[in-house]
């Protein structure tokens, strides 16, 4: 005899396995798509150096042996991700450094910016969300509500700019902005974390206005809860999980946010790495980290589930 | 009416983007890639909006402008329709097998964020105008073929489709002759949401350098150009991000009236 708590342990076990399983093969099938497009599209992917001058033939030819580009498309394939699973990503075309090394150094700068960003995401998201919820047919709620269709629909090369212009006007005004962190770290994150709050709430708006349906919300009201409480505490942590889901989400996508934001702020990082090894036409580099992309979206996806999982105790039940 | 004011607002700017690309060299008479004053004049009478670091006239760049950027974004946009909209008919259409690859590798896809997805494709086929085109299109296929699955399946659960399968006819009949005609209107507000993200993506790539020729009349090429010059010239960063940033929110609202219009059927 299975106790309904083992039973539901158990249930919980194979839903996580199974999920892991599904987010390998979903980023094993990702990073085969792109290699496969890569050298499909580009042909020969060393020809550029050629064209450009910066390689005389027999150099080209010594280097596509070196980086074993002679082997057939399938062998290359399959020392692809042999290297992938040891770490090796290849190297530069440029510097002959390994792209795991250059990845790696500038990973730090990408991932201050993008927490950064992501907190400033959340802190607006919530808030808008919770205000447009809670004032919705007042003109405060209907500024919020469209504050988040703007905050998604602006693109962040713009809004970056439009930032920078105002800091650089307002350091006239007050000389004590000049902060080296205000102007690398503070402005940055706040303008990527308001280009991802939108999405956010938007989903904590819809999530709020489902669950205040909710039969516990009017057992809340009958004991004489007020509606803020009601709001904040009753009906805010139902409406959490999809909320988490997205963040995750929205977490993978910061890194594209980031190639804009590094480049109108002049930052070093991934984002700046990728847009000028495409300019190179240095191709490892910029398959490292789309394959990073991937790999980091498919991880964050999978603990968005197994989060959502542990939040709300009504999931468990329906696996 | 007054509920009504945002839409007639963004219709109208579309239509004025539209008749300003059309009549281009009839309103500036200039070259837009050649100096006609000195560098960095700020706005004024004459050049009214400017000019650029190179002495090129900045209205003249705007309206040749207006030509480029939506009309390589409705390009992308075109590409990603076609290319998704057929994918998500065949997987509804031929179910089984088809449907589960079509899903699966687009899925997998989908795990990329599509402006990445995009970037990889230019870092293939090299920094040009055209392959940012079709790297935004192909970019957002993977979206769209979801989309598109998801509203064909809706149409074939309808009960004149079951009678149809019941008379007797094939898939492919019932694909050409039920599901693409009912689709039309779906089709169209899914494509205009589409075009924002289009218009979004290519400005976006083009700021980043990724169309190559720095010289081109395009707003993400020019508001790129214009960061170089954000304390004595800010004009030429704001009038290209204007430009971007009004059309994106007028698809935006337009593809959101087209929906609402859906679902009120």
């Amino acid at each position: 005899m299975v106790s309904h708590s083992d039973r539901s342990s158990i249930g919980a076990l194979t839903t996580v396995g199974r999920r892991f399983i599904e987010g390998v093969l979903t980023a094993w099938t990702a990073v085969s798509l792109t290699f496969f497009a890569l050298r499909l599209i580009a042909g020969d992917p060393i020809a550029s150096l050629l064209s450009q001058g910066l390689a005389s033939p027999d150099q080209v030819e010594n280097l596509r042996r070196s980086l074993g580009l002679d082997a057939p498309l399938f062998v290359q394939y399959l020392n692809f991700l042999a290297g992938f699973f040891r770490g090796d990503l290849g190297t530069s075309l440029f510097t002959g450094r390994p792209v795991s090394t250059v990845i790696v150094e500038q990973l730090p700068a990408t991932a201050q910016l993008a927490f950064a960003g992501l907190g400033f995401a959340l802190l607006f998201g919530l808030t808008l969300g919770v205000i447009s919820a809670w004032k919705e047919e007042t003109p405060l709620g209907q500024f919020a509500a469209s504050l988040a269709g703007l905050a998604t629909a602006l693109p962040v090369a713009f809004t970056g700019i439009l930032g920078l212009i105002l800091y650089r006007q307002l350091l006239v005004v007050i000389p004590l902005l000049s902060v080296v962190k205000i102007r690398r770290l503070f402005l940055p994150a706040l303008l990527l974390g308001f280009a991802s709050a939108g999405a956010i709430a938007r989903v904590v708006q819809a999530g709020l206005k489902e669950t205040m349906k909710g039969p516990y919300i009017l057992a809340a009201r009958a004991r004489g809860i007020e509606h803020g409480f009601r709001l904040l505490w009753h009906a805010l942590r139902p409406a959490l999980p999809p909320v988490v889901s997205l963040t995750a989400l929205e977490a993978a996508f910061l890194f594209a946010g980031t190639v804009v934001t590094e480049t109108v702020f002049s930052r070093p990082g991934l984002g700046r790495l990728l847009v000028t090894s495409i300019l190179q036409g240095d191709y490892p580099i910029a398959q490292g980290l789309v394959v990073l992309a991937a790999v980091f979206y498919t991880i964050s996806h999978m603990l968005a589930d197994i989060l959502a999982f542990t939040i709300d105790p009504r999931l468990r039940r329906v696996t | 009416m007054r509920h009504h004011l945002p839409l007639l607002l963004s219709v109208g700017w579309l239509l004025i983007v539209l008749g300003v690309s059309i009549a281009a060299p009839m309103i500036s008479q200039v070259n837009p890639l050649h100096p006609v004053a000195e560098p960095l004049l700020s706005p004024s009478q004459h050049p009214p909006l400017g000019t650029d670091a190179l002495g090129r006239d900045v209205w003249t760049r705007i309206v040749y402008g207006g030509r480029l950027s939506p009309g390589s974004s409705f390009a992308a946009m075109a590409i990603t329709v076609v290319v998704g909209g057929i994918a998500g008919l065949i997987a509804s259409s031929l179910g089984g097998w088809f449907d589960r690859v079509i899903v699966w590798l687009s899925n997998s896809l989908l795990a990329i964020p599509g402006l990445l997805l995009a970037m990889l494709l230019v870092a293939a086929m090299g920094p040009r105008l055209l392959t940012v085109i079709l790297a935004v299109g192909f970019g957002g296929a993977p979206g769209f073929v979801r989309l598109s699955r998801t509203m064909f399946h809706q149409i074939r659960e309808q009960n004149y489709v079951t009678a149809s399968v019941a008379l007797g006819a094939n898939r492919t009949w019932i694909a050409i002759h039920h599901l693409l005609p009912n689709a039309k209107n779906q089709l169209l507000s899914l494509a205009t949401t589409h075009y924002a993200w289009a218009f979004m993506g290519t400005t976006t790539l083009t700021f980043l350098g990724l169309a190559g020729d720095p010289s081109i009349p395009e707003w993400g090429v020019m508001l790129n150009a214009g960061r170089a010059h954000l304390i004595d010239a800010p004009w030429l960063a704001l009038w290209p991000g204007c430009a971007i940033s009004l059309t994106i929110l007028a698809i935006h609202r337009l593809g959101a009236w087209l929906s609402q219009r859906e679902e009120g059927y």
